[in-house]
């Protein structure tokens, strides 16, 4: 028997993810593009990122695919219940990664703003576009958990599958935005 | 093929139809999932875009036809300038080629009944149509933007451009960015999926060849356009500052990220064009391409090579040299692809038998053009020639050449050529011939003078010139010709419309062709397909046996599908039988997501962050309640 294709939906999400990460790649570009252009970096008076939280935030985002694995896993295997449950783990912790994100976001507000100069520009709008996939991320989990708790079919379990794949995608790029955002104080 | 069919066969042909059936009249078209009405849909709209286009471009040669003359008023001038290449771009080219032809012909071509995401293809029209709209809602309300397709910063930053015509600008494209992202994905994976088992990637049209390559450049070059409008609408709506020099920002980054999409849009526009040339030559010289395993890969290298090439546009930006002289030589690389396509054309030409219909007459005319055209792009390698015409009218006689002569006139003739397929009537010849020629020649008198008047130094976007430069003549003359072109472009759409009513009727394969589309009835029922065609070579019409097959499979009841709203789904590269899917049918979800949309961007565009938010909310409820809609299992 030769080897399946993967279904349209898994063909689909990848493509969609290929384009984001070509968005993003745009935007870490343009990142340096305005970094290299400009003699000082943070320009005088704002101060360098600050490293650890939003490292340990980015390492608890990551730790979240552990339980999406385990759920697609266990949604295989055909056990519903467990299925919900671990998604709803990963889903509490990628909603308060996404909070905690957001209150260190409103946080640096305080002490310099988008409209200041182009870091600035650059540091919010890379950080608001992260945060954006991943609430698109928690809309699709929050659809997840709706259908599913009306159990298990062969459509929600590619849904299941493909909001995974989105996840696995949306972590590694939070790395990238990460390193990227706290790029002065490395 | 059903006329003398034995009973069993006309049932299956019955439940078919029934299973198949599309809601009749409006609400049907507004709820259609069929990948035809939605290619007819987008025919038509773009079509009413480009009558728009053209209305624009002739105000501009009517306002340019002697110096100092005052048809328009400056502004005005920027705006009709401006909204011209928009359209023409954004709302006709792109949506007609890969909208309307890819639409209605990649399923036909590779043996599918429908694509891949079929809600997802009309929410893909009914977004395209929106932006439209939003964007014509600028220009008519005298808002449109001013500040040129390529909307260079600071001219259009809110300090040189207050007014909200930039805005038009930017958020619709961003809206209908959506579109054409959603449109890519969507042929992308049809052709990786839905291909008639047996139609392995070796034996696929070269037609689907340069779809897939256009639907892959597209899925890498937008982000970069988005990139760039989005942060263009962050300094103008919010007080960013990107693209402020005062601030830590850089005017050239726009021009970096809008080219490194806007260059290989040069190839997603023209692309189409290829692969409608591809589909005609063989059929109007009775011969398979030569060369067409390099054609093929040509087609993907073009759309590849593209992206390596934009700072071309940026040669008199102060570059540095090395940049400059790396650029110019990438762009001399893409002279092989080209080149290896058009030597393609040209001999399968000259060693079949052509029959010069209409059809392969716009195709003729298109490689002469193209060549034209790239004559005078290779041209722009040589930097410093560059920096002496960039921003001449020399540039405007290029890109004329290329994406009105190489990329609009197969489309032409791609319309003659599957007219009697869509509507089951045949044009009339003499007149589509005298159509190709008015066009042709009109198209010559309108843009080749403007070679001419970009080495004397006319400069291109000025709404007027004083009358003692000596452009005097030749402007005249260019302005004439466009006026030959609009009679041509007319006598095109008049023949299809009266054809369309009083057309012979064409049958099945009027042209003896080669691929699919051919092989159903004209038009295609509902289904396209009563059995999944067997596929042996990319030139299936031209494999008699297999369609003997067919028909011999389809009184045996063999592959015939017919007892869901199914199509078959086979593996990427070998197209062997993979499953079964259930597609769906109408919804009246995508025209409601779209249409809230619309909301989100007029709100941001009005600056109405709370009601944005709420049509945001709306969009979001909306795709969720739209896929609480299984297909059943098949």
């Amino acid at each position: 028997m030769s080897a399946r294709s993967q279904a349209s939906g898994w063909w689909g999400m990848a493509l969609l993810i290929l384009t984001e990460a070509t968005l993003f790649g745009s935007l870490i570009a343009t990142y340096f593009y305005l970094r290299f252009e400009s003699t000082s970096w943070p320009p005088g008076g704002i101060e360098k990122p600050s490293v650890a939280l939003p490292l340990a935030f980015t390492a608890m985002l990551i730790a979240a695919s552990l339980p999406m694995f385990a759920a697609v896993r266990a949604a295989k295997a055909g056990r519903t219940r467990a299925a919900w449950w671990l998604l709803a783990l990963a889903t509490a912790l990628q909603g308060t990664y996404l909070g905690l994100q957001i209150d260190l976001f409103l946080d640096n507000l305080q002490t310099f703003g988008p409209q200041g100069s182009a870091y600035g520009s650059i540091y919010y709008a890379l950080l608001g576009l992260h945060h954006a996939h991943v609430a698109v991320g928690l809309a699709l989990d929050a659809w997840l958990l709706v259908f599913l708790f009306g159990g298990l079919t062969e459509y929600r379990l590619l849904a299941l599958r493909v909001t995974a794949l989105y996840w696995y995608f949306v972590s590694a790029l939070a790395v990238l935005v990460v390193l990227t955002q706290l790029y002065p104080s490395l | 093929m059903a006329v003398a069919a034995p009973p069993a066969t006309r049932e299956r042909l019955e439940r078919l139809e029934r299973i198949w059936r599309e809601t009749p009249g409006v609400l049907g078209w507004l709820t259609t999932t069929n990948h035809k009405r939605i290619g007819i849909l987008y025919f038509f709209t773009s079509l009413a875009f480009f009558g728009a286009g053209g209305v624009e471009a002739l105000l501009i040669r009517t306002q340019l036809i002697g110096p100092e003359q005052s048809v328009l008023s400056p502004e005005a001038f920027n705006q009709a300038m401006t909204m011209h290449g928009v359209t023409m771009i954004f709302l006709f080219v792109i949506p007609m080629s890969i909208g309307a032809f890819g639409n209605y012909l990649v399923p036909l071509m590779i043996g599918a009944r429908d694509m891949a995401f079929p809600r997802m293809n009309a929410l893909s029209y009914w977004i395209y149509l929106c932006s439209g709209v939003f964007m014509y809602v600028g220009l008519l309300s005298g808002n449109g933007p001013n500040a040129g397709w390529f909307d260079y910063v600071p001219l259009a930053s809110k300090t040189f451009s207050p007014g909200p015509g930039i805005d038009f600008y930017a958020l619709g494209l961003l809206f209908n960015g959506i579109s054409t992202t959603a449109a890519a994905i969507n042929f992308i994976v049809t052709i990786f999926k839905l291909r008639a088992p047996g139609m392995s990637i070796n034996r696929m049209p070269l037609f689907c060849f340069a779809f897939l390559a256009v639907s892959f450049a597209l899925v890498f070059a937008l982000p970069a356009l988005n990139a760039a409008l989005i942060l263009l609408e962050l300094d103008r709506l919010l007080g960013f500052h990107f693209y402020d020099v005062f601030r830590g920002g850089s005017t050239l980054l726009w021009q970096n990220l809008f080219w490194i999409f806007g260059h290989p849009e040069v190839y997603i526009i023209i692309l189409p064009a290829f692969g409608i040339a591809t589909s005609i030559i063989p059929t109007f010289v009775r011969r398979r391409m030569v060369a067409f395993p390099l054609v093929a890969l040509a087609e993907i290298l073009v759309a590849f090579i593209g992206f390596g090439v934009w700072a071309h546009h940026m040669f008199a930006v102060g570059l540095s040299t090395v940049t400059t002289v790396y650029f110019a030589a990438a762009s001399l690389i893409i002279v092989i692809p080209s080149g290896i396509q058009l030597f393609a054309w040209i001999t399968t030409i000259l060693t079949g038998t052509p029959r010069f219909k209409t059809p392969l007459l716009w195709i003729v005319g298109f490689i002469v053009l193209f060549i034209l055209g790239g004559l005078s792009g290779i041209t722009f390698a040589a930097i410093p020639f560059d920096q002496q015409l960039t921003d001449t009218y020399y540039v405007v006689a290029h890109f004329h050449y290329v994406i009105f002569g190489a990329a609009v006139f197969p489309l032409l003739g791609g319309m003659y050529y599957w007219f009697p397929k869509v509507t089951g009537r045949m044009y009339y010849e003499r007149w589509g011939q005298a159509s190709f020629w008015l066009t042709f020649v009109g198209m010559n008198v309108t843009f080749f003078p403007m070679h001419i008047l970009g080495l004397d130094g006319m400069p291109r976007r000025d709404y007027t010139y004083s009358g003692g430069l000596g452009w005097s003549g030749l402007n005249l003359i260019e302005s004439l010709g466009a006026y030959l072109l609009a009679t041509g472009l007319l006598t095109v759409v008049a023949n299809l419309a009266v054809s369309l009513f009083r057309g012979e009727p064409a049958g099945e394969d009027p042209w003896e062709g080669d691929t699919l589309e051919w092989a159903t009835t004209s038009p295609p029922p509902d289904y396209n397909f009563a059995v999944i065609p067997t596929v042996s070579s990319p030139y299936a019409m031209w494999d008699r046996r297999d369609r003997e097959r067919d028909a011999e499979n389809l009184a045996r009841g063999e592959k015939t599908l017919e007892r869901g709203h199914e199509t078959p789904a086979s593996t990427a590269v070998d197209a062997e039988w993979d499953e079964i899917l259930e597609m769906p049918s109408h919804s009246s979800w995508p025209p409601l997501v779209a249409l809230c949309l619309g909301g989100v961007f007029t709100m941001i565009l009005l600056a109405q962050w709370i009601a944005a938010a709420v049509f945001l909310l709306l969009v979001l409820v909306a795709l969720g309640a739209w896929h609480g809609r299984e297909p059943r299992a098949a």
